[in-house]
């Protein structure tokens, strides 16, 4: 891990209420890689990437992306840093109000003089990039899931981003879309050399695509390193994760009285 | 015991914490620098909030002349002072009635509108992903809403006064008989442009800013879930409500309860 940083966390804190979300993350996301955080569902991914993309303030800790603190920046600061960012939501999240090329076509046009013909071409590419150049005109209410996260991806690359962070890529698309996202992602890490956050709990996808990975429960970061150091890691966390096993140090059962007491109470006494 | 005081406590300083988050948000919206795109979207919400509000505003205006009329009138006539009807209802509808019912209105029509838009538009993360795309969504989409309903509220308030004025002509005098010329000579010496009409726009002026802070604030401020955005839209359309009568106490209080 000798490469310059692009995306630096340390000692990462963050509580929701009275639950404390993260005690103590550093992470190190390195310049032109797909960086993966997995864990359960419930630990915080999104959260983490909204601390990253600065929506929401740690309550301790930093969060560095080319060297700049994202919670320090004034308003205008962090709004002209993440111009240089991208991000692929988990429902993609696409403008209700505009058609597939308008929504591509967006960041393109609040951010850049460029006459329209160039816009025009600019995203044609990202459309014929991610398969829907012959969708531009319909409405987001006419996209599948996958069709919309597809678009979201075109979008969120629309004006070439030096980072990319994507949320969920994965979750409820059949194999085939699930296919082309992978592809797409590893695609346009390579062609475009930009750098990747990858928040994920589908393991085979994530693994086959990401360079090296964080695993995240209990508010920390359990264990880290490339797919395949993962993949024999010894820790019981690390191996009910990464193998899917369903009972370890992450419980099945969500806290409750012994089933025998709760089956057998007397009427009466049913909480 | 301590509980309770807690949790009045904790209640106390969510209030204030949401005045507070209001406060900013209004500061922050409002003073948008205008650009040539921004007078694009402004146009754009005074269509949809505006326009789009001109036939419940032309219909209920007309109606409150017309009963207002014919209340006046069974009332009027006992004191043979039927001809004084022109003056009664255009000072009701110019002081009182116009930029009442208008917000009140505009609040059920544009305001709850606005709220669910806001509170789609956060729940389905498309203000987040403005913001990440390095767009202010207070710039984008809060701002222009908010002018949006400051303009147009004083502006249907002058046509739900002119249509009312109307209907109450069409009932007192093509109806019920009272002289055509003392109905608008009536009106106009009893009508006064400082005191009555301007102090009238000025209270929808403040009932717009009102009611348009309250339903993007609500809509911007909520939990993003369809339980979150059911309660916003409701809230938007009472705390409004209860927010245009209690301002309308006050304003009529400021400028016409000068007994002294």
């Amino acid at each position: 891990m000798n490469d310059p940083m692009m995306v630096e966390v340390k000692d990462l804190h963050f509580a929701r209420g009275s639950t404390e979300v993260f005690r103590g993350v550093d992470l190190q996301i390195p310049l032109g890689k797909i960086t993966a955080i997995m864990g359960p569902s419930g630990t915080g991914k999104t959260t983490l990437l909204k601390l990253i993309g600065g929506q929401l303030t740690p309550d301790r800790g930093q969060v560095l992306i080319g060297g700049q603190d994202v919670h320090k920046l004034p308003r205008r600061a962090l709004f002209k840093l993440r111009r240089r960012m991208g991000m692929l939501f988990q429902s993609g999240a696409l403008f209700s109000d505009l058609d597939v090329f308008e929504n591509v076509a967006f960041p393109l046009r609040v951010h850049t003089e460029l006459p329209n013909a160039m816009i025009r071409d600019i995203v044609l590419m990202k459309l014929q990039a991610v398969g829907l150049r012959g969708a531009r005109h319909l409405m987001p209410s006419e996209l599948s899931g996958g069709m919309a996260r597809r678009v979201a991806l075109a979008r969120a690359v629309a004006l070439d981003p030096d980072l990319v962070l994507y949320d969920e890529p994965f979750v409820g698309q059949d194999p085939i879309s699930m296919g082309v996202l992978v592809q797409l992602i590893k695609k346009v890490n390579q062609a475009l050399g930009l750098t990747a956050i990858v928040v994920s709990h589908d393991i085979k996808e994530t693994l086959s695509i990401a360079d090296y990975v964080y695993i995240i429960a209990d508010g920390k970061v359990m264990s880290h390193g490339t797919p395949r150091t993962l993949d024999v890691d010894e820790d019981a966390h690390t191996r009910q994760f990464v193998h899917g096993e369903p009972d370890g140090p992450v419980p099945f059962h969500y806290p409750a009285p012994d089933f025998y007491d709760d089956i057998l109470a007397p009427a009466g006494q049913f909480s | 015991m301590i509980d309770r005081i807690a949790a009045l406590g904790r209640g106390t300083l969510d209030v204030l914490m949401a005045i507070g988050r209001a406060g900013l948000f209004l500061v922050q919206s409002v003073f948008c620098l205008p650009s040539r795109e921004g007078f694009y979207l402004w146009v754009r919400q005074m269509h949809f909030v505006g326009v789009m509000s001109v036939a419940i505003v032309l219909v209920s205006g007309l109606f409150i002349g017309m009963v207002l009329a014919l209340q006046g009138y069974t009332i009027l006539v006992g004191f043979g002072a039927d001809e004084a009807l022109g003056q009664m209802v255009a000072l009701s509808l110019v002081r009182e009635l116009a930029p009442v019912v208008a917000a009140l209105l505009f609040a059920g029509r544009a305001g709850s509108a606005l709220t669910a838009e806001i509170g789609l538009m956060k729940a389905t993360e498309q203000l987040t992903s403005m913001e990440m795309i390095g767009v202010d969504p207070l710039r984008r989409i809060v701002a222009p809403r908010l002018w949006a309903g400051f303009v147009s509220l004083p502006i249907l308030t002058v046509i739900f006064a002119v249509v009312g004025i109307w209907g109450g002509h069409l009932v007192g005098v093509d109806w019920l008989g009272v002289y055509d010329g003392s109905y608008w000579s009536n009106m106009q010496d009893s009508v006064d442009f400082v005191g009555d009409v301007l102090n009238g726009m000025v209270k929808s002026l403040v009932f717009g800013l009102v009611v348009t802070w309250i339903a993007v604030f609500q809509g911007y401020d909520l939990v993003p879930t369809s339980e979150g955005i059911s309660r916003a839209t409701t809230r938007t359309v009472v705390y409004a409500s209860l927010a245009v009568l209690g301002l309308d106490f006050v304003l009529t209080a400021l400028m016409f309860g000068d007994f002294g």
